[in-house]
């Protein structure tokens, strides 16, 4: 792969601003605790009291220029927040399980004693592979790379998954197959705003990654276009040029069908087709079938929309195809990703300057988060345990032999089929909340509490807590330091602004001490601080796809962070990827694929009628668990709702504003419900920040994508019922 | 080099940052001063945000009957000062926008100050720096004349606001439809 001479891209939009400087407190720069756009901020520190008071604009960070979503802006308001966990708590009533109920506090001593006296009861008599670790990416690559081998070393399982399964999952899957390498973006955020062209399928952009919106509406300043692929008409769609209101779930036929008018009608770059990709022929084929009528049948698109899509695509000189959940938490969600990225492929609109593909990533290190080994079946720098020489070269750095690294396990929802089958006794859950955020609610909650033992590390009590015996109380991101790997594939440097708060302790230092009293410390003990960390992943990751080795956090500081890979001292990394046009396959080219059209699990039938899809709004993050308790955001969006379009309501006979119950298969809930025509008519939307008997969560649907074993969360059947009575919330 | 503070309407995605960010100035006792709207709710998510305009004479500091409005030296019509402000509100019926806002615990008016204690030295207000759409944007005078020079149509069909939505104002302001004069690429 091709480098481009890096420069630190501070493009037409960057001014030198000073900050404002209050005095008695000292600025503190990193980034957003939250999603991967990683906006650059300053925190404010009182340099009496030492403690984070308060936000201030990072002018000089060059994606983002000090531009703030709300829950940027408020973020700080988590690390001296009333409800964090200060001390450890136990709960000795197993019957609590469930609740909030019986914790008590306790010693670090007493529950690392704990814990270890359970987890060694369990493996001992039911094997090694009893235990669980249960993850996330909303931290930094030091905590997720050691959270890979604390399970893997330190607690001698196999089962190991983490949170990207229901978030980047199909992404990776998608690109890895389409391109050879997944890393989330071809180019770097800068390019966007002078692309001419970008086509955005199922990302809710302004609510979801709001800090790229000013470089979405300069391109249309710039008379380029903006094409949204949605079923609803969000912030984005709304001003979009073209907004293509697809059905949830029939992403693939969409995609078949412009990859279709770009080959019929002349659009196909045929050098790059020949030089640089296998599977054009195939594919030209398989998507004949799809044309603007058929498509438009499956799709519920106007034939009219699906071509001027294809031509305004076609014709842009330079264009960025961006996905996100929207397609790819689907049980075809790996197949869409590739679809889309057929376009890309089939025009050569890849491999150069504001051209290119990219899922936006969701959580904040969703990209470093998935390349380390936290991965039920991967290791550090993107290598594979199928591989017996990727195991080799991770069980040296490691220090163990390789037959003692376990074997691939099972993915983040599977866990629980084993839960159920009680080959899995124990779970080990830091960094993900999956009693609001995993799918089919009412069947999680019931394997959590049927755990023989369970410990969740987290710096609020959140609902899965409440299935804990041990809650271990951890550090929020402004505690603690490391790296975090952006949107961009940009990693970059999280700084501390504060001590830990109490006792709470960063998840490293928690893993490495739990390590030290099961006997392994010698593989744990000389990692000091959370840059010895960053250097043992440095080697780790060194000769995989995601080449860490030449990145420092020197260097990180010096050159406004690094693009991987970046693979010595002397590389100063890599922005735009396959500008050689060599792609990752072992033979240079890309893949063009033919992928048939199959329908979702749950297509809507006569007792289940709409199509339920599911989401984000602006003011929350994932399962609300930080940004609940936060006031501002809390007062902008206090409750879940229910999108309906009118004339459905009408249907039903409901009204805005008045609850009602929505039920599928699985679950039930009560919802607000709020009127819009901005949804379609056969779709209803409900956003997912909330647990217990708010959970949308409880209605959504466990089935998986076959490659990525992603649920599907953005389609399933359902159906709404008037209340009798008004329910009182 | 002055600047001053330039909405362009047509780009707010509803985010309400600016919300958030206006309770962080300093002085503002974490609440804010500014507005954003549902222009259709049941409709659709077209949303904006109204805010102070800081005006060359302004109304609200013309109705106030104890000179607690007072206007600063860059032209920022700044919040009620705390010993002065009777309580009365004519401010808050004064303003053509209804910007002014009433604490009717402290009896106190309180307005945006744009943030004077950044603007006064060329810093960008909060909320100007943090909206992720340029909706808000803080520019030099040359800057705001490419902005109209860019969006002004010569169709004789549509003209955005600028320079002014009613008097005189500090602020610049442009309504939806900027898209309009754009002539595509292709
Ligand atoms: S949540 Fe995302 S867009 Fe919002 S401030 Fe944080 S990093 Fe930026
Ligand atoms: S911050 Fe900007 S985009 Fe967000 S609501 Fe305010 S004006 Fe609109
Ligand atoms: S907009 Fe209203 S509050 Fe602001 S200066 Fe003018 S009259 Fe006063
Ligand atoms: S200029 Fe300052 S005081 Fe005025 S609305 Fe913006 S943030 Fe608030």
């Amino acid at each position: 792969m091709q480098r481009d001479n890096y420069k630190n891209e501070r493009d037409k939009y960057f001014k030198e601003i000073e900050n404002l400087n209050h005095p008695n407190e000292t600025l503190v720069k990193t980034h957003c605790s939250y999603c991967a756009m990683q906006c650059g901020m300053n925190l404010r520190v009182n340099t009496k009291t030492n403690k984070i008071i308060g936000v201030e604009p990072r002018y000089d960070w060059p994606v983002t220029l000090g531009k703030m979503c709300p829950k940027g802006v408020t973020a700080y308001q988590q690390v001296n927040n009333k409800d964090r966990l200060l001390k450890p708590l136990i709960r000795d009533d197993q019957s609590l399980k469930g609740t909030k109920n019986g914790f008590r506090e306790a010693s670090w001593d007493e529950a690392y004693d704990l814990i270890v006296k359970k987890f060694t009861e369990l493996q001992t008599t039911y094997g090694k592979d009893s235990l669980s670790v249960y993850s996330g990416v909303s931290m930094t690559n030091e905590k997720c790379y050691l959270t890979g081998k604390f399970a893997r070393v330190g607690l001698q399982t196999r089962y190991i998954d983490y949170n990207g399964r229901f978030c980047m999952a199909s992404a990776a899957g998608g690109l890895n197959r389409s391109l050879g390498i997944d890393r989330g973006s071809t180019i770097p955020w800068t390019d966007v705003h002078e692309t001419d062209c970008i086509f955005l399928a199922g990302s809710n952009t302004a609510e979801c990654h709001p800090t790229m919106m000013f470089r979405v509406w300069a391109i249309q300043e710039r008379g380029g276009y903006v094409i949204v692929a949605d079923p609803r008409e969000t912030p984005v769609a709304r001003r979009a040029d073209l907004h293509l209101d697809l059905k949830p779930g029939t992403d693939l036929a969409l995609a078949n069908g412009i990859v279709n008018l770009l080959i019929q009608n002349g659009y196909a770059d045929e050098e790059f087709v020949k030089n640089h990709t296998n599977g054009f022929e195939e594919t030209k084929e398989l998507v004949k079938e799809f044309t603007p009528e058929y498509t438009s049948e499956i799709t519920g698109v106007a034939p009219e929309k699906i071509i001027r899509a294809a031509e305004l695509y076609g014709k842009a000189p330079n264009a960025i195809v961006m996905f996100a959940r929207g397609i790819e938490q689907q049980i075809k969600g790996v197949d869409n990703v590739s679809a889309y990225t057929n376009m890309a492929l089939v025009t050569g609109k890849i491999g150069r300057a504001k051209s290119g593909v990219a899922t936006i990533t969701g959580q904040g290190n969703g990209q470093g988060g998935r390349e380390h080994g936290q991965k039920a079946d991967a290791l550090p720098g993107y290598r594979k345990i199928a591989n017996p020489d990727h195991v080799k070269y991770v069980s040296k750095v490691w220090g163990i032999e390789p037959e003692e690294m376990p074997k691939e396990g099972v993915s983040a929802f599977e866990m629980f089929g084993l839960m159920e089958q009680k080959t899995i006794r124990s779970l080990y859950l830091l960094c993900s909340n999956p009693a609001v955020s995993a799918p089919d609610q009412n069947y999680v909650r019931e394997q959590m509490k049927n755990l023989d033992f369970m410990v969740c590390v987290d710096f609020f009590l959140s609902e899965s807590a409440e299935f804990a015996d041990v809650v271990l109380p951890t550090t929020t991101w402004a505690e603690d330091e490391g790296t975090t790997t952006n949107v961009e594939g940009r990693i970059i440097k999280i700084n501390r602004a504060q001590m830990p708060l109490g006792e709470s302790k960063p998840d490293w230092q928690i893993q490495i001490e739990i390590a030290e009293r099961l006997g392994r410390g010698k593989y744990f003990s000389h990692l000091k601080t959370s840059k010895d960390v960053f250097n043992e992943l440095r080697v780790a990751s060194k000769g995989g796809t995601a080449d860490y080795y030449g990145v420092t956090w020197e260097k990180i500081d010096k050159q406004d962070g690094v693009f991987w890979p970046c693979k010595d001292e002397s590389d100063p990394g890599t922005p735009h990827l396959f500008l050689d046009k060599k792609f990752n396959h072992p033979d240079g080219k890309a893949k063009i694929l033919a992928l048939p059209y199959r329908p979702s699990a749950e297509e809507p039938d006569e007792k289940y009628p709409l199509r339920l899809t599911t989401g984000r709004v602006v003011y929350h993050y994932l399962s609300g668990n930080q940004t609940r308790r936060i006031q501002f955001l809390r007062d902008m969006c206090p409750e879940p709702f229910v999108e309906v379009h009118p004339e459905t309501a009408e249907k039903y006979s409901i009204e805005h504003e008045e609850y009602v119950r929505l039920y599928t298969r699985r679950g039930e809930a009560t919802y607000k419900v709020k009127i819009t025509e901005a949804i379609r008519k056969d779709t209803v939307f409900v956003p997912y920040h909330w647990g217990h008997e708010k959970s949308i969560n409880l209605l959504t649907i466990g089935a998986l994508d076959p490659y990525s074993r992603m649920p599907e969360f953005k389609t399933c059947a359902a159906q709404i019922e008037k209340m009798k009575t008004r329910a009182v919330q | 080099m002055k600047k001053r503070l330039y909405l362009e309407l047509e780009n707010c995605i509803g985010c309400r940052s600016c919300l958030a960010a206006c309770t962080q100035c300093g002085g503002h006792e974490e609440r804010n001063r500014n507005y954003v709207y549902d222009v259709n709710p049941l409709v659709n998510r077209q949303t904006m945000p109204l805010m102070c305009l800081h005006c060359v004479n302004p109304a609200c500091a013309r109705s106030c009957p104890a000179q607690a409005i007072q206007i600063h030296e860059t032209g920022a019509v700044l919040s009620a000062l705390v010993e002065k402000c009777i309580g009365c509100q004519n401010c808050t019926i004064a303003c053509p926008y209804g910007i002014p806002k009433f604490d009717t615990e402290q009896n106190l008016m309180y307005k945006c100050d744009l943030c004077i204690d950044r603007s006064k030295d060329g810093i960008p207000p909060m909320c100007a720096s943090v909206c992720p759409s340029n909706t808000l944007q803080w520019l030099t005078d040359e800057e705001i004349e490419a902005k109209q020079k860019q969006f002004n149509l010569d169709n004789g069909k549509w003209v955005t606001s600028m320079p002014y939505l009613e008097g005189e104002t500090n602020v610049r302001v442009n309504l939806p439809g900027i898209l309009q004069g754009v002539t595509k690429l292709f």
